[in-house]
């Protein structure tokens, strides 16, 4: 997996590529929080390059979303794979994120 | 000194006039006869005082006698006499002798020197010999110091000293042992960035330093340094250079001499001898921690599988098959099995959102507090609520989350009543080989909510099949990363739905090892197969 970190105005866009899994999760964790605790509220992670989430890698989401809404920001997602898509809806987790479709329809309503 | 006697001995006979050689072991020593052919042998009075090339007379018992002093490191003094007042001969035979004598003292000196230069060394290969075999012997460093110490300060004449091992999350110079005067205070720790301490400067400069009496001193060091100080470090030394473990000083000169660049030198090579044998046995100590740590969690894994039960629990209401297979010596993935009484059979199959001794854990939590809790009531959805009543602190605390499916079979009733929260592969699979997924009523528990939802359908006792696996199962990923699929796993639920439950279960995990081949799974994998005739 390798991280791409980008700024769009106040909100920080994560692109993951490749899998996050268990092995690789922690480093996701730090590099957001590095940039939460840099005053950063809003994060929309790009899965426009991801194959593949494990439960660990789930947890790390859902663990970086409870962080943020602590913090008064919010963790939003965008560009999941059909797969990705369904492992969401399985999961009952896009209950719980606000997911779109595209990058900028993210932006936009962020 | 027989060769410089026979020397005399020679000239004597053939100028028949006796010679006397004089040393001196040291400036204001008395002088010694190192040989005699004869004439007076008492010290010349002022000798010290004769230079090199200057030719004394002086009148003894036995008559006039010439005194010269010889030139070279040996300090000696040849007289010539009785000689005549007025016969020249005697001087030239002195200024022919002398150069003679002072290369033959001279090969002496040299020769003497070299006895005491090859003793040293062998001291030293000694030394260094020792020490490569105290610290062949012993796994600890601690154990083998103090001998050290003693060794290294002995061939070195030093009376005080110690060595000083780096304790790098305090950043500090640990002393292991010392040699200290009797009413000197125990050595403490130095700073590794103490601005005076010598050994403090040796650690961060990486370079041996002799520092004379008066010179650095300080209060860390002064319970083993008296005088001048010699301290090197212990390296150990790798392809990209040398990494600093420690400090050897020494101190208190048995001679009251300066450490010389010999002595550093040879600790120096102790250094870096001891800093090999601390490396060792560092890597000694991680290897063991390392295999306690497996046979830790070997115990672990053997715990958590007894945790488990047997398919064999449900029986006679069910027939049920299980397996679970951790990736990591201890995991996340669990199941549970319930007779609930009336006909009715509660599967429980479930991941937390981890792996190692933390999910292990919870997983033990969630093992105990169903097997309670799922007595108590029969709805899947009340069963469920009091298990996260139970575990939502530590999953709190552990940011950890849970997924998993808990159906509730009636085989009286003929319904099936389950809770999912996030898991997503739960299937019934019917007579007709059609697939049926018990679908999510919440998301995974521990994420806030905690009103939990039941949902319902029916269930053919003779025909239908319940099966339940993790992600390990249908996310496992061969060599070429490409993963298994949920729909080959279910081909093979299909295929086989008329066989025992044990049967399926193997036909899974046959499924699951062929298309790993070589490759090692990344996930817990657990599968559960259950069914009435």
């Amino acid at each position: 997996m390798s991280l791409h970190l980008s700024r769009e105005k106040d909100i920080v866009i994560v692109e993951i590529e490749g899998q996050l899994i268990v092995s690789n999760r922690q480093e996701l964790k730090q590099r957001v929080l590095d940039e939460a605790e840099g005053g950063a509220r809003k994060i929309l992670v790009d899965f426009a390059r991801t194959g593949y989430i494990d439960s660990a890698g789930l947890g790390v989401l859902v663990s970086l979303a409870k962080r943020l809404r602590e913090l008064g920001g919010d963790i939003r997602l965008a560009n999941l794979n059909d797969d990705l898509q369904t492992l969401f809806e399985l999961t009952k987790l896009d209950t719980l994120f606000q997911i779109a479709d595209s990058r900028e329809r993210a932006l936009e309503t962020f | 000194m027989s060769d410089l006697g026979t020397a005399l001995g020679a000239f004597s006979e053939a100028y028949g006039c006796g010679a006397v050689l004089w040393t001196q072991g040291a400036p204001g020593a008395v002088l010694e006869v190192a040989a005699t052919s004869g004439g007076d042998v008492t010290p010349p009075e002022g000798f010290a005082r004769i230079e090199v090339g200057e030719i004394i007379t002086r009148e003894t018992a036995l008559g006039q006698q010439l005194v010269t002093r010889l030139p070279g490191r040996t300090r000696a003094w040849l007289g010539l006499g009785p000689v005549a007042d007025d016969d020249p001969e005697p001087r030239r035979w002195l200024r022919v002798l002398v150069p003679v004598l002072g290369e033959m003292l001279q090969s002496r000196w040299e020769a003497s020197h070299a006895a005491d230069e090859l003793m040293e060394r062998y001291e030293e290969i000694n030394l260094l010999y020792s020490i490569s075999e105290i610290l062949g012997r012993t796994v600890t460093l601690e154990e083998a110091a103090r001998t050290i110490l003693l060794e290294v300060s002995d061939t070195v004449g030093a009376d005080y000293g110690a060595l000083l091992v780096h304790d790098a999350s305090a950043g500090l110079l640990r002393p292991v042992t010392t040699l200290r005067a009797e009413n000197a205070p125990p050595a403490v720790p130095i700073p590794i960035d103490d601005p005076i301490a010598v050994a403090s400067r040796v650690f961060r400069t990486r370079h041996a330093l002799l520092v004379n009496a008066g010179v650095l001193e300080s209060s860390f060091e002064a319970p083993f340094r008296s005088g001048a100080m010699l301290s090197v470090p212990i390296l150990w030394t790798t392809p990209e250079g040398g990494i600093p473990l420690g400090v050897v000083s020494l101190s208190g000169r048995r001679s009251g001499d300066n450490f010389t660049a010999g002595d550093e030198k040879l600790v120096s090579a102790v250094g870096s001898q001891i800093g090999t044998a601390i490396q060792n046995a560092r890597l000694v100590r991680a290897t063991l921690d390392q295999q306690r740590l497996e046979s830790e969690m070997r115990l672990a894994h053997d715990l958590q599988m007894k945790l488990l039960p047997s398919g064999d629990v449900v029986a006679p209401e069910a027939i049920c098959a299980v397996r679970v297979e951790p990736a990591e010596g201890v995991g996340g993935d669990f199941y549970n099995l319930f007779r609930l009484g009336n006909g009715r059979t509660g599967v429980l199959v479930g991941d937390v959102s981890s792996h190692g001794y933390r999910a292990a854990l919870i997983m033990a939590l969630v093992m105990s507090a169903t097997a309670i809790h799922a007595q108590t009531t029969a709805d899947p959805a009340e069963t469920v609520a009091a298990l996260l009543a139970t575990l939502e602190e530590e999953l709190r605390e552990t940011e950890m989350f849970l997924s998993l499916c808990y159906a509730v079979v009636d085989r009286e009733q003929r319904t099936l009543r389950w809770t999912n929260t996030g898991h997503p592969h739960a299937f019934v699979i019917g007579a007709d080989g059609v697939a049926s997924r018990l679908e999510a009523t919440d998301p995974p528990l521990g994420l806030g909510g905690d009103q939990l939802h039941a949902a319902s359908r029916p269930w053919d006792p003779a025909t239908d099949l319940l099966a339940l696996f993790t992600d390990g199962v249908s996310d496992a990923r061969n060599a070429r990363g490409e993963s298994l699929g949920e729909a080959a796993v279910i081909d093979v639920l299909r295929a086989r739905r008329r066989e025992l439950p044990s049967r399926i279960v193997d036909g899974v995990f046959a499924l699951v090892e062929g298309h790993l081949g070589r490759a090692k799974p990344h996930d817990d994998q657990a599968v559960v197969v259950l069914r009435h005739a």
